[in-house]
């Protein structure tokens, strides 16, 4: 079984986000950028996949500039067997990605995708959907549990109000949730094996997928600071307050 | 208490500036780790230096002592009153100037270190200081017990960057030379009497400090090591190697167990090692983790470090260092320990740590050994936890005969007793018992000349 991942290189979850001075983005220049940390759990599922004997091959692809090589490189040292990469200077939108994905599934024929529910960055939510829909596969969003069996995939997702359990048949687009497991921390020795593993680099432009945004961001600003609260000394100064602020 | 007393400070205090409410002032009474628990009649919070200066003059004048309060992160006890009033400083907060072309930047004393680090980093600059209770710690306490951490081997103590204090004195007078210079030698250097001093000299109240350029790219690793001794040489060879260590720290088998199984952290490593050390490399291009590993690789191949992980995110890294700084709070549930903070020369950490243990074992058979800290600068926290069937009552007993030991060790191997907390009133029987006649003399002759009537903190340092 072959298993394709999808990873995306943002900015460092753990970096507080500034916006540029101009509104017209986020502040990238010497900010720290790492695998988006639902691709990490994903990158983890397939690897552990791979270790109990399930799946054979793990390949993690990546869609953006030529630095994502080194985000290909951490799900390499997690354990990914090889890595692909298509280079592209803008910063493309679900449905090109979801394109572009599919050209590559197309390519690599996997038993199934592995890919994080969203990217941390656009927080949009969408690609994983929108790829199932364009190769018209069974689709699994919001994992947190997957267990592969006889040509089929029992995925346990998180939904409003408790735990559905699908059984899709593969191959299937899975999306991982946050709870499906802690990715690894990967060990020296994994790194260096890593920089042995190919990356094969490709332009996406080749794809004949037009990547040109269908959105345009007019303004990007903080959102507005908190004032201080106050402290009340009884449930009738509550109520009281509360109604001076016309909220009860 | 004295109404008039309390009238009197409130006068020029405000009512924010005196608490007498009990509840309020208990945080202030205990150490954290329960091991001092203080009292006072109340507690005064000045706002600015001259509130400051009315306080010590008063109290100079009617004789009453005072203890001086950072953010009571303090590890011996020196900020614990025992019924003088307590003199906070957390409301003395500003950070007065920011001057990032003279690489300086003025703080009062009650800013914590992490508030100092954030306002440094906004102007471009680092502020290079880092310990555990970062979020917490005040520069005035910072100050005045000289504090070390975790990047003491490239940027040095508190006391290398400090350029200048304000510090109230014992008689109401001020000492002011918020310097933004380097190079000064007109003198007695005076600032250094008061680094390092426990509030024994003065009550710092603001000081000029060095902030220096913020690192472009930092690498963590974790590293798993058979002995102390490979620690020491992997630390020189890591630095011949890469020039970019700006931090070493090790944890031992037992520190990083607690630290496991206390914390609910992760071992970042498959196995557990016999030490594992946590090591910040910093550099200012891209191509810093490419060195990092190689020279680890080298390392590994020549069977000088057993395993390693490099963080590949911010995440990672914290998760590191969470259970590095973790490593007194994991100690709590296991009960009562006897603590040293003591510093050796790097070459004698190994025969330290062997020693220490025989003769920590030799008193109470079965002891837990927690040792951990700052391999890069000779300074581990020592700690003898009690072995786990032993009630704490029992174990109690020993403490005074284990910290007795373990300081022989240390100053037979050329250490320190008191590497980065100080004295307090911990350690001030141990102090007074090793320190050379003739420097105690001259210690106690300072403390007579600038506080003749000894009314701040006067049990620290001096039995």
């Amino acid at each position: 079984m072959k298993i394709l991942v999808p990873v995306k290189r943002v900015i460092d979850y753990n970096v507080k986000v500034r916006v540029k001075t101009d509104e017209t983005g986020v502040d990238l220049a010497n900010v720290k950028m790492s695998m988006n940390p639902f691709c990490e759990i994903a990158v983890e599922e397939a690897v552990r996949l791979k270790e109990k004997g399930i799946a054979t091959e793990v390949v993690a692809v990546s869609i953006g500039v030529t630095p994502a090589q080194e985000t290909l490189r951490t799900a390499l040292a997690m354990g990914a067997d090889r890595a692909i990469l298509l280079t592209t200077d803008v910063d493309p939108e679900p449905l090109a990605v979801a394109k572009l994905l599919k050209a590559v599934f197309e390519e690599e024929k996997p038993d199934a995708v592995i890919m994080g529910k969203q990217a941390i960055d656009g927080d949009n939510n969408a690609t994983g959907q929108m790829l199932a829909a364009l190769l018209d596969l069974p689709q699994a969003t919001f994992a947190s549990e997957v267990v592969v069996e006889g040509g089929k995939a029992k995925v346990t997702r998180e939904v409003d109000g408790g735990l559905q359990t699908l059984e899709v048949a593969l191959p299937a687009i899975i999306t991982v949730d946050l709870r499906l497991n802690e990715p690894r921390f990967a060990s020296l020795p994994n790194i260096m094996k890593a920089k042995k593993k190919p990356i094969d680099i490709k332009e996406a432009s080749a794809y004949g997928v037009d990547l040109a945004p269908h959105l345009k961001v007019t303004k990007v600003t903080e959102p507005p600071k908190r004032s201080a609260g106050i402290k009340v000394e009884s449930v009738g100064e509550l109520v009281a307050k509360l109604k001076d602020a016309g909220v009860i | 208490m004295e109404i008039g007393l309390l009238q009197h400070f409130r006068n020029f205090l405000g009512d924010e500036g005196i608490i007498t409410d009990v509840d309020l002032i208990a945080p202030h009474l205990k150490e954290w780790r329960d091991r001092y628990f203080g009292n006072t009649p109340f507690m005064l919070a000045p706002n600015s230096t001259e509130q400051v200066q009315k306080i010590v003059k008063f109290c100079a004048q009617n004789h009453l002592k005072l203890v001086s309060q950072g953010g009571n992160t303090g590890l011996v006890g020196g900020q614990i009153p025992m019924g003088e009033i307590l003199l906070s400083l957390h409301r003395l907060n500003k950070i007065r100037e920011i001057n990032p072309l003279d690489d300086c930047i003025i703080a009062e004393a009650g800013v914590i270190l992490e508030n100092l680090q954030n306002a440094a980093a906004q102007n471009n600059r680092r502020f290079p200081l880092m310990l555990a209770s970062q979020g917490s710690a005040t520069i005035g306490g910072l100050i005045s017990t000289n504090a070390g951490g975790v990047h003491v081997r490239k940027f040095g103590m508190m006391r290398q960057l400090v350029l200048g204090l304000e510090v109230v004195l014992p008689n109401g007078e001020i000492y002011s030379e918020l310097s933004a210079l380097r190079k000064d030698n007109t003198g007695y250097d005076l600032k250094q009497l008061f680094i390092g001093a426990e509030g024994t000299l003065g009550v710092i109240t603001a000081a000029s400090l060095k902030i220096s350029a913020r690192p472009k790219y930092s690498v963590n690793a974790m590293l798993g090591l058979e002995n102390a001794q490979m620690a020491v040489e992997c630390l020189h060879a890591l630095e011949e190697q890469t020039a970019a260590i700006t931090a070493f720290e090790i944890m031992n088998k037992q520190a990083l167990q607690f630290g496991i199984k206390n914390l609910g952290a992760r071992n970042p490593l498959t196995e557990l090692h016999n030490f594992t050390a946590l090591v910040e490399f910093e550099g200012a291009f891209p191509d810093l983790p490419e060195h990092i590993e190689d020279a680890l690789s080298t390392l590994i191949e020549a069977g000088k470090i057993n395993d390693a992980t490099i963080a590949q995110n911010e995440a990672q890294a914290n998760s590191f260092w969470h259970l590095r700084e973790g490593m007194s709070a994991a100690q709590k549930p296991e009960g009562r320990a006897a603590k040293h903070d003591v510093s050796v020369p790097i070459s004698k950490i190994p025969s330290f740590l062997d020693q220490a243990e025989a003769a920590a074992k030799n008193i109470v058979n079965g002891a837990r050994i927690v040792a951990f800290g700052h391999i890069s600068d000779g300074n581990i926290h020592y700690d003898v936890a009690r072995p786990e069937n032993m009630p704490d009552d029992e174990f109690q007993n020993f403490i005074k005969d284990i910290n007795h030991a373990v300081n022989d060790v240390v100053v037979s191997l050329g250490g320190s007793i008191s590497a980065e907390h100080g004295i307090g009133i911990a350690r001030k029987d141990e102090f007074c018992a090793r320190e050379p006649k003739a420097h105690l003399e001259l210690m106690k002759a300072l403390k007579a000349v600038i506080d003749p009537q000894n009314i701040l903190n006067s049990r620290n340092l001096f039995s």
